[in-house]
């Protein structure tokens, strides 16, 4: 029954393609079907294979009718669902355990039923492909100027000469000049790959080296082999593109370091007050930032489970908690073991060691050892382009947080009475005592304050990392990396370490790849320090001798 | 000279630690072998084993604390001569597989075969040979140790910064072994051991031999320690620790002396890296992790630094410690690892055999200005 | 002088009291061992690998729950002994040694990566006892006292390139994974079986990274270059388990659609994906023999099992868990089937024991030690779970030595007697080395 069912719809398939075909070349403008017809060949969509299901988005497509492509955008998005007894295709918005459904051709609402009842149709990479395209083509005329740019980019990836008529079509109509470019570059895609006159294709050539991109050396790479002029052309113009990109990856480079700067930034300029100020060799600064991230992964829980409206504001939410929480456990660190053991710095480092293996375990235990889920708010995800450098908003952000993070210590350490204190405890902890310092106090409050840093950093790492009970662990060495190479007690040797770590490492992971890049910083920084024991920004005066 | 640099070295107290030691060596495995498992008497071949590392453990601690109780230098990379040591041992028994590898190859190690070596590398050549690796198990770390203490000490990078750049050396040394280009079989390290001088290595007789050959390694660098630190260079080197500026103005080469007791100690702990790999039948990278080292700090300070036995005492517990806690609580162990450290450079800064001497000093003390009952200060000398 | 003997005192006590606490240890156990069977569990609860191992130890425990329910095994009930082996190497091999010489188990379920299995190996060699190894693995090895029910390279990535290359047209390859032994393994045999299929070497890109990778920019950027040669490109990902988080987020980030460049993992499951955002990566794929989106009725009867043992209804199961199911059936049944849990028995009872999988038909054991099982490919969906696109049609038996590797091509094992190897040459006619 129901082979002969599928048997019939493919034939159905085929001989609407053929018609379609035929009315695509006739008119190729938009024409509208019947209802009918159209039902027939959305329930053709649920075919067996993923093969079939291409045909039938074809032949859909190429009916050109104007509700097609929102039957094809939710195909695309999985809310196209088959009935599992009435075989009828049907638009499905999941609510609860129930599916509220829309008849896919009328468009009208057709009741709500248990989603049991209804199959999901299935996409995968290839069949997304031809719904992008598919849908570009649909598009290309419509009002929204987005969705026409979207339209536009969808038709250049396909590159089939088919769709120069209706590209050509949407060119004519086109007011936007950006997206006239894209449409033309499009079209040009579409010339190289059908079989125009050679001084056609070259035109095309230089139309497209104008993007002078990836995509662009994508698409003018296949035509090197080509014969005649058009080969010569695309040639030149690949080694052209190749020039532009080789100048832009520098500066990529550049960015990429300054982004693992600021990482490296954020994660040792706790450590910088901490071990620097207070010369406490503190092994649990990774769990700090570890606890920071957890914080952050708590706080989007709780806002997902009571106020889902405000997840975007979801960081800015866990800033001052993850500062505070951390903090706390900082102070609680420094009151109750690190206080017994000023003087002694290295010993410092095995009880904060073991205290880290605590704190790890005590994350283990409350959240288990998987990782756990920390979302990107809208503003943190996708990218944006500088010329070929593609600069990803977590990144940037993350960027100009550090930056943040560092001034405002620097303001905090500089310009207020506490910072003050504290500098004359680290200068000389005898003579600030006597001078009516509750060195107590502060060494209490310096710590907690390096512990909340560290516990900020942790939320921006939670952008970018793993939030799991090893977070801390990656990021400990290379910590002490940067104050050490930086020079102990100095925040600006801690920012230019970091900065020049981060970028030292990106330009030798391309020549070196990744782990070679990292044993040379490390040898570096080994030889370094030979040349100055006391880091790039070492710290005058007698009292670090001690 | 050498002579009485020797009989200095083994006062009564060190005496007694080496015959303990020599005693532990012929008797756990004659118990091991010779005496029936029925016996009560007998020592399981699991607790042999166990013991065994323990003991390699212990003397990689006591070549730490010679360098950090007695000169100061606190090491955050001493297991990288542990494994680079192990690895000479490793190189050594992989090329004694010969061809009873998997694959059969008389030459190439399987890690090799499969990952289509053609030949060879070159720094594998002599490892055929047990002298030629013993020799490697100490001078590859020595080597490594002298190029390093050359430079750091000669640019009297001291303290903390010298910490933190032995931990980036062993870092270094991670990454580098981690990576399979350098032919040392990457993360999965080099494993499958047969032979060892031509015995079985999982026979108990040669598991009973790798254990006293570890308890008299033990031993004999336990009296080399202890000759060390009663020489007058121990003395110096005391000083060094103590004010190594005020050293150097007296006259002493301070650098010198640090790098000899730093080659040293680098030598020891490659040997007890050698005896470690026969008997755990595996190395691999991870011994070059950071974390590794700082416990090995942990062990001497738990067990005392500055004194020679504490470092054994502070091993073989902690160890002990962790073998239990892994089973008897493997949900919460680290727990209690964690409040171990914590607890013990809060309460007990001189580690246990620095507490047990005090305590014994003060109770003699006590005993002598008896009846007049005397409040000492509990608080140790700092 | 008093000290001295205060010393000697405190350390020949100490000594004692050990050995003495070991002996209890021992003796404690061989108490307890008259009425129950021990199954050891030897997965990692602390250090890095926690982050895989931990719901293994759980799975465990919840079928040795089930099975005492269903009135235990050979009329005695089952008891688990966990250890942690903290993912440290030598420590796998002591507890290893400690579950079958101290505590006396039967099997042992357990080890995550092929070095904590290769430090047991010789453990379970000379104390001859049994052992389940649940995860992926490159192959190259098959040992009589150990049964492997991960997939081997043929039960993963190779169905995974033919399918990328016949549904999605696939011409450049990227083969990215972290730089240890399964990923060197599989990609030279992906290399190897690419350029067989007449993938130019110019084509193919290699790129290796070290454990736990953070810092991804570079490695996606240059992807993005490698794609963009007018070929299609896709990424087949060796990336060990914690460094997939990061490099997909970079991925989402810098924009690499699933359409354009897509992923097939090896080693990225259900429980990797909870820890991320999956929205940007829709559409990159995963490779395994099992997904938790598989609609079968002893599937779903697991995942219910499995989300009411966890109290957590988000509790997720993936392709690891998968084989400890199925190795632990086979165990039982085996056992059943030799009326001991000897281990001699039971190894030889275990080949050609057939138990129900979870993706709705039957694993049996192989001769070579290895199972049979479904390829499964699947596409990420915004869920964290995977979409199935492509199944093959049978059961593949995993197998131990690759063909396409020079030293291991004439290479094969079969336990049963006379044969009895597991590295039998089929060219010299020799079990060459071990054993």
């Amino acid at each position: 029954m129901s082979k002969t069912r599928d048997l019939l719809a493919a034939l159905v398939i085929r001989l609407t393609f053929v018609v379609a075909l035929f009315a695509a070349v006739l008119m190729p403008a938009a024409a509208q079907s019947t209802d009918a017809e159209l039902k027939l060949l959305v329930d053709a969509l649920a075919a067996r294979g993923f093969s079939e299901t291409e045909d039938a988005i074809k032949a859909l497509a190429f009916t050109g009718d104007d509700r097609v492509a929102a039957v094809l955008g939710a195909l695309g998005e999985g809310n196209l669902f088959v009935g599992k007894t009435s075989k009828q295709v049907v638009i499905g918005r999941a609510a609860g355990r129930d599916l509220v459904l829309t008849d896919p051709v009328t468009r009208a609402e057709i009741g709500t039923e248990p989603s049991a009842a209804y199959t999901k149709i299935r996409v995968n990479n290839r069949l997304r492909r031809t719904i992008q395209a598919a849908i570009g083509t649909l598009t290309l005329l419509s009002d929204n100027p987005v969705t026409r740019r979207a339209a536009a980019e969808a038709v250049m990836k396909t590159r089939d000469p088919e769709t120069i008529p209706a590209l050509d079509a949407a060119i004519a109509e086109e007011t936007d000049a950006g997206i006239l470019q894209v449409m033309q570059e499009a079209r040009a895609a579409a010339v190289l790959n059908s079989d125009a006159a050679e001084a056609d294709k070259v035109a095309a050539i230089a139309t497209i080296a104008g993007r002078g991109d990836r995509e662009s050396l994508s698409i003018l790479t296949q035509y090197i082999a080509a014969p005649g002029e058009v080969g010569v052309a695309a040639q030149a113009a690949v080694d052209d593109v190749n020039t532009t990109i080789a100048l832009w990856n520098a500066g990529q480079n550049i960015w990429f370091g300054v982004s693992l700067g600021s990482v490296l930034l954020l994660a040792a300029i706790g450590l910088a007050i901490t071990f620097g100020v207070m010369g406490v060799i503190n092994m649990a600064h990774g769990e700090m930032v570890m606890i920071g991230a957890y914080t952050t992964f708590v706080v989007q829980q709780q806002i997902r489970m009571y106020a889902p409206g405000l997840f975007d504001f979801s960081l800015l939410i866990a800033l001052p908690l993850a500062f505070l929480v951390a903090g706390a456990i900082g102070v609680a660190i420094e009151r109750g073991v690190i206080r017994f053991l000023y003087g002694r710095p290295l010993e410092t480092l095995l009880a904060t060691w073991g205290i880290s293996l605590i704190l790890q375990q005590a994350v283990r235990s409350r959240f288990g050892a998987q990782n756990q889920q920390v979302g990107n708010p809208s503003w943190m995800s996708g990218s944006f382009d500088v010329g070929l450098i593609s600069i990803t908003y977590s990144r940037l952000w993350i960027v100009v947080f550090a930056i943040f993070v560092f001034f405002a210590l620097m303001a905090l350490l500089k310009r207020t009475p506490f910072g003050l204190q504290t500098r004359a405890v680290t200068a000389n902890r005898q003579m600030a005592s006597a001078m009516g310092i509750r060195t107590p106090w502060i060494d209490a409050m310096t710590f907690g304050l390096g512990s909340g840093v560290a516990g900020i950093a942790g939320v921006a790492l939670s952008q970018i990392e793993n939030v799991s009970p090893n977070l801390g662990q990656g990021y400990i060495i290379d910590s002490f990396m940067v104050v050490v190479f930086g020079g102990v007690g100095n925040l600006w040797g801690t920012l230019v370490g970091a900065l020049t770590l981060g970028i030292a490492n990106k330009f030798l992971e391309p020549y070196a790849g990744a782990v070679l890049g990292k044993i040379f910083v490390l040898v570096f920084i080994i030889l370094f320090i030979q040349k100055r024991p006391r880091g790039l920004f070492a710290l005058k005066g007698r009292s670090i001798e001690a | 000279m050498i002579t009485h640099f020797i009989l200095n070295g083994l006062d009564r107290r060190a005496g007694i630690v080496v015959a303990l030691l020599v005693a532990i060596a012929i008797l756990v495995p004659v118990l091991n072998l010779v005496v029936p498992p029925s016996s009560p008497f007998h020592v399981p071949g699991y607790t042999l084993a166990l013991f065994g590392k323990y003991l390699c453990y212990a003397l990689l601690a006591l070549s730490l604390d010679l360098v950090w109780g007695y000169c100061g230098i606190l090491s955050l990379g001493h297991g990288a001569f542990f494994a680079l040591g192990g690895y000479a041992m490793g190189m050594y028994l992989m090329r004694q597989i010969g061809p009873r590898g998997v694959y059969g190859d008389p030459v190439l190690p399987d890690f090799m075969v499969f990952l289509n070596y053609q030949e060879l590398p070159w720094f594998w050549h002599g490892f055929d040979m047990f002298w030629f690796a013993a020799i490697m198990v100490v001078v590859v770390p020595g080597l490594l140790a002298f190029v390093f203490g050359w430079f750091a000490f000669r640019s009297r990078v001291t303290g903390v910064y010298l910490s933190i750049i032995t931990q980036a050396m062993t870092f270094a040394l991670l990454l580098a072994f981690f990576r399979n280009d350098m032919g040392l079989g990457g993360n999965n390290g080099l494993t499958d051991f047969k032979d060892i001088l031509g015995f079985n290595v999982q026979s108990a007789e040669t598991r009973s031999g790798l254990f006293a050959a570890t308890a008299l390694s033990l031993a004999l660098s336990f009296w080399i320690c202890s000759s060390v630190v009663r020489s007058k260079a121990g003395k110096v080197l005391i000083a060094v620790r103590d004010a190594e500026s005020r050293t150097r103005f007296i006259g002493y080469r301070v650098e010198h002396y640090k790098l000899f007791v730093w080659t040293l100690s680098a030598m020891m702990a490659g040997v007890a890296g050698a005896l470690y790999v026969p008997q755990v039948g595996i190395i691999n990278p991870s011994e070059f992790d950071p974390a590794n080292s700082i416990e090995a700090v942990i062990w001497v300070a738990v067990g005392g630094r500055g004194t020679l036995i504490g470092p054994i005492i502070g091993a073989v517990l902690v160890n002990f410690g962790k073998t239990w806690f892994t089973a008897a609580l493997p949900e919460v162990w680290l727990f209690a690892l964690g409040a171990l450290f914590v607890l013990v450079t809060l309460f007990l800064p001189k580690g246990i055999v620095g507490t047990v001497q005090l305590a014994a000093a003060s109770w003699r003390e006590r005993r002598a200005a008896a009846p007049a009952a005397v409040a000492l200060d509990p608080k140790p000398a700092e | 002088m008093s000290s001295n003997g205060t010393i000697r005192k405190f350390t020949t006590g100490a000594l004692a009291g050990m050995l003495a606490a070991t002996a209890l240890m021992t003796a404690g156990s061989a108490l307890a061992q008259e009425e129950t069977i021990k199954v050891g569990i030897l997965h990692s609860l602390s250090g890095t690998m926690a982050i895989s191992e931990t719901t293994l130890k759980d799975v465990m425990l919840m079928l040795i729950e089930q099975q005492n329910e269903k009135g235990g095994l050979l009329g005695k009930k089952l008891e688990a002994v966990v250890v942690d082996p903290a993912s440290d190497w030598p420590l796998f091999a002591e507890k290893a040694r400690e579950l079958i010489s101290q505590n006396g188990v039967a099997a042992v379920f357990g080890c995550w990566t092929s070095v904590s299995r290769k430090s047991v190996l010789p453990v379970f060699e000379e104390l001859n006892s049994v052992l389940f190894y649940p995860v992926q693995y490159e192959g190259e090895e098959s040992q009589r006292n150990v049964f492997y029910t991960g997939a081997a390279p043929n039960q993963q990535a190779i169905p995974a390139v033919d399918y990328l290359e016949a549904e999605e047209g696939v011409e450049r390859w990227v083969l990215a994974g972290t730089d240890y032994v399964y990923p060197r393994t599989t990609n030279k045999i992906l290399e190897a079986y690419l350029l067989a299929k007449g993938v130019a070497p110019e084509d193919i890109m290699i790129n290796y990274t070290p454990f736990g990778h953070s810092d991804w920019q570079t490695i996606v950027s240059d992807i993005k270059a490698f794609g963009s040669a007018g070929k299609k490109t896709a990424v087949v990902s060796t990336i060990n388990g914690d460094a997939n988080v990061p490099f997909y987020k970079e991925l989402g980030n810098q924009g690499i659609k699933a359409e354009d460049i897509p992923v097939v993992a090896f080693s990225v499951g259900e429980e990797e994906l909870a820890g991320i955002d999956t929205t940007p990566l829709v559409g990159h794929l995963a490779a395994w023999n099992y997904f938790q989106s598989v609609e079968d009725p002893i599937n779903d009867e697991f995942i219910a099992a499995w989300k009411a043992y966890k109290g957590k209804d988000t509790a997720v199961t993936n392709d690891p868990m998968e084989a400890h199911y199925i190795g632990f059936n086979m165990w039982v049944k085996a056992v059943e089937a030799a009326g001991t849990t000897d281990s001699d028995a039971v190894i030889d009872a275990l080949v050609g024991v057939a138990v129900p999988n979870l993706s709705g038909g039957y694993s049996s054991m192989g001769p070579n030690h290895h199972i049979t099982k479904p390829v499964l490919i699947g596409e990420i969906q915004d869920d964290g779970q995977f979409e199935i696109v492509s199944q093959t049609p049978g059961l593949v038996l995993g197998d131990e030595w690759s063909d396409y590797l020079e030293g291991s091509k004439d290479l094969i094992s079969d336990w049963r007697k006379p044969l009895a190897c597991g590295n039998f040459n089929v060219v010299t006619g020799k079990c060459g080395g071990a054993s």
